[in-house]
């Protein structure tokens, strides 16, 4: 059995007379592939609206408080502890109610009263390194450890502040997902251990330019329209793929593996029933998977794009067959050895792959961090 | 001295191979950049962006050559749009101690910017490291590039691979010479650096000072190194 280092989300998601995503000339974003041109939903798009959601499995669902429960004892375990043996016990004593004041605030010396803050690596390595160095310079005196702290407290307040205010739930999910940059500060960065390509559909283009026109329907001496203009609307069936990189996922999560699992169980539901669009109310542009293929394994995770490059019907059969096939000459050619779970609406067999419904994928996907072991 | 050479297929519905980037332009050149290659092969072996140092060493140690497989019927390039929505009040905390903030000025727009990418092509790289023996060897990236710390992208995280990176192995003197070892009908563009291969034949088309690499220290680009873009052939296939 391979470790699920990487876990592979394929999707197929039809949109009938949509525009879903524009570029800045108000048309339908495009990309040219096998030399025919398909309409593209940009990997930006489909984060945001993953992140956006009011879904009932929107990321602001996943509840932290109990399931986080270890994270309250993240200045414990990874701040304070690790200076223990190393320092005298007064010293570290007093450091430690200062720094748990510090970043869970003025009641933060008792669990009970702490919230649930999600650190990565940066934030924690940040806190053990300012620890470590007000340790030292203290010199074994309890006292001068206590006032240096609370000086240190004082005059970090701000950046303290704006580093709870980061790892929130559920900014703090958002952050771990999607990760987080700071233009001038490279070691304060979030890396994303979620890769999503930007969708694009398994047949040519099929786009209609709509013309339409807007009427006063109050105004009784002009006749003719207050506006005339066209809009784009396309339809189509889009190849989607997500990566998630398993162990920087928990890492972000300040190793809560439970949390992960959560996590990835309503990415499941995100990216199968959250739809991209835009103009909600001219085009309803809602809709459900027509496939989900997940995988998990630990070799070099690769698109199934190449499935489309000679395109596909617009239809979620023959885009499945031709799935089939691609994936069927890879396993030939390469073995990798993922194991795989599918929900299709269609009845073809993907080689290797369980059948099941989207809640079977959702809750192996939230087992899958439990079994990096 | 005949030396091994690594062979890498970069090929993906959407790839950035770095290019200079002025504002809020984000371009590609149709060559993958020495930055841009080190950086695939730092997340392969699992470096933090930290390990400056390991960075620059793999940088330094590279010597590769390129060759485009397939030449788009058209540009090739697709512009992405992007809008990012920021607010007055967006901070971030650092590690100097003080947050980073917006500095004030005012956000009724959405910022604007383009990124470029390279729609459907693909290209391999033959690469050695110089010195060999150094860890990481030619082989250990072989099988980090199969079995990845981190997933593989190229240029872009949103650039997923569509096929397996790693292509196999060719052997040649000069980094030129691997690339005319590889198979495939016709002729193709192709990049080396001076030293590894003609300048002056009727197979060159120029050649140029590229900025295509990193001080990994201060984590700006900076420097150039000599380059020839030409023509190779393709070894027949029986």
């Amino acid at each position: 059995m391979t470790l699920p280092r990487f876990l592979q989300i394929h999707s197929l998601s039809p949109y009938t007379a949509a525009l879903l995503n524009r570029d800045d000339t108000g048309l339908a974003k495009r990309l040219p592939y096998g030399d025919v041109l398909r309409t593209r939903v940009s990997s930006q798009c489909l984060k945001r609206h993953w992140v956006q959601t009011d879904d009932p499995h929107s990321l602001t669902r996943i509840d932290g408080a109990e399931a986080a429960y270890r994270s309250r004892e993240l200045v414990t375990r990874k701040v304070i502890d690790p200076l223990r043996g190393r320092f005298p016990e007064e010293v570290v004593n007093a450091l430690e109610p200062e720094f748990q004041q510090a970043v869970y605030g003025d009641k933060g010396t008792t669990k009970t009263n702490r919230q649930t803050l999600l650190f990565g690596e940066p934030e924690i390595a940040w806190l053990a390194r300012e620890s470590e160095r007000l340790a030292q310079e203290a010199n074994g005196d309890a006292d001068a450890v206590k006032k240096a702290a609370a000086d240190w407290k004082k005059g970090f307040r701000a950046n303290i502040k704006a580093m709870r205010d980061g790892a929130t739930l559920p900014a703090g999910l958002k952050s771990a997902l999607f990760g987080r940059m700071v233009t001038s500060d490279t070691d304060a960065n979030i890396t994303a251990p979620v890769h999503v390509a930007h969708a694009f559909t398994v047949h040519g283009e099929e786009a209609e330019s709509d013309y339409f026109t807007a009427v006063d329907d109050l105004s009784e001496d002009e006749p003719g329209a207050d506006t005339i203009q066209e809009t784009e609307l396309t339809s189509g069936l889009f190849y989607g793929y997500v990566v998630v990189d398993l162990p920087l996922l928990i890492e972000n999560l300040s190793g809560d593996v439970e949390m992960a699992g959560a996590v990835l169980h309503n990415l499941i539901y995100l990216i199968a029933e959250v739809s991209p669009g835009a103009k909600l109310g001219s085009t309803a542009p809602y809709g459900r998977a027509s496939l989900m293929l997940l995988e998990a394994g630990d070799r070099q995770p690769r698109t199934l794009a190449e499935a489309y490059r000679r395109p596909s019907k617009a239809d979620t059969a023959a885009a499945v067959d031709a799935m089939k096939d691609h994936l069927r000459r890879l396993d030939d050619a390469y073995d990798t050895g993922e194991e795989r779970q599918v929900m299709t609406l269609v009845d073809v067999e993907l080689p290797g792959a369980k059948r099941g419904s989207l809640s079977v994928l959702a809750n192996w996907a939230g087992t899958l961090p439990g079994a990096l072991g | 001295m005949s030396h091994k050479w690594l062979v890498i297929r970069l090929e993906s519905p959407l790839m950035a191979f770095g290019g200079v980037a002025v504002d809020q332009e984000g371009p590609t050149r149709d060559f993958p950049a020495a930055s841009m290659l080190t950086g695939l092969m730092a997340n392969a072996l699992g470096l933090h962006w930290s390990d400056r140092a390991a960075h620059q060493a793999l940088q330094d140690r590279l010597i590769f050559a390129v060759r485009r497989e397939r030449e788009p019927r058209g540009e090739g390039v697709v512009r992405d749009i992007q809008n990012v929505q920021l607010t007055k009040a967006d901070q971030g905390w650092t590690t100097f101690g003080t947050p980073e903030g917006r500095g004030g000025a005012s956000y009724n727009a959405p910022h604007r910017r383009t990124r470029h990418y390279l729609a459907d092509q693909a290209v391999r790289v033959v690469l050695r490291f110089q010195p060999v023996e150094l860890p990481p060897t030619l082989e250990t990236l072989a099988d980090a590039l199969d079995r990845p710390a981190r997933p593989l992208f190229i240029g872009r995280k949103p650039c997923l691979p569509s096929c397996r990176l790693m292509d196999g192995w060719v052997y040649g003197d000069t980094a030129h010479a691997a690339l005319c070892s590889l198979s495939g009908p016709g002729t193709f563009r192709a990049l080396w650096p001076t030293g590894e291969g003609p300048e002056t034949d009727t197979s060159v088309e120029r050649v140029i000072d590229l900025a295509d690499i990193r001080n990994w220290r201060s984590g700006l680009h900076g420097g150039s190194r000599h380059v020839v873009e030409g023509r190779v052939k393709g070894v027949a296939v029986s």
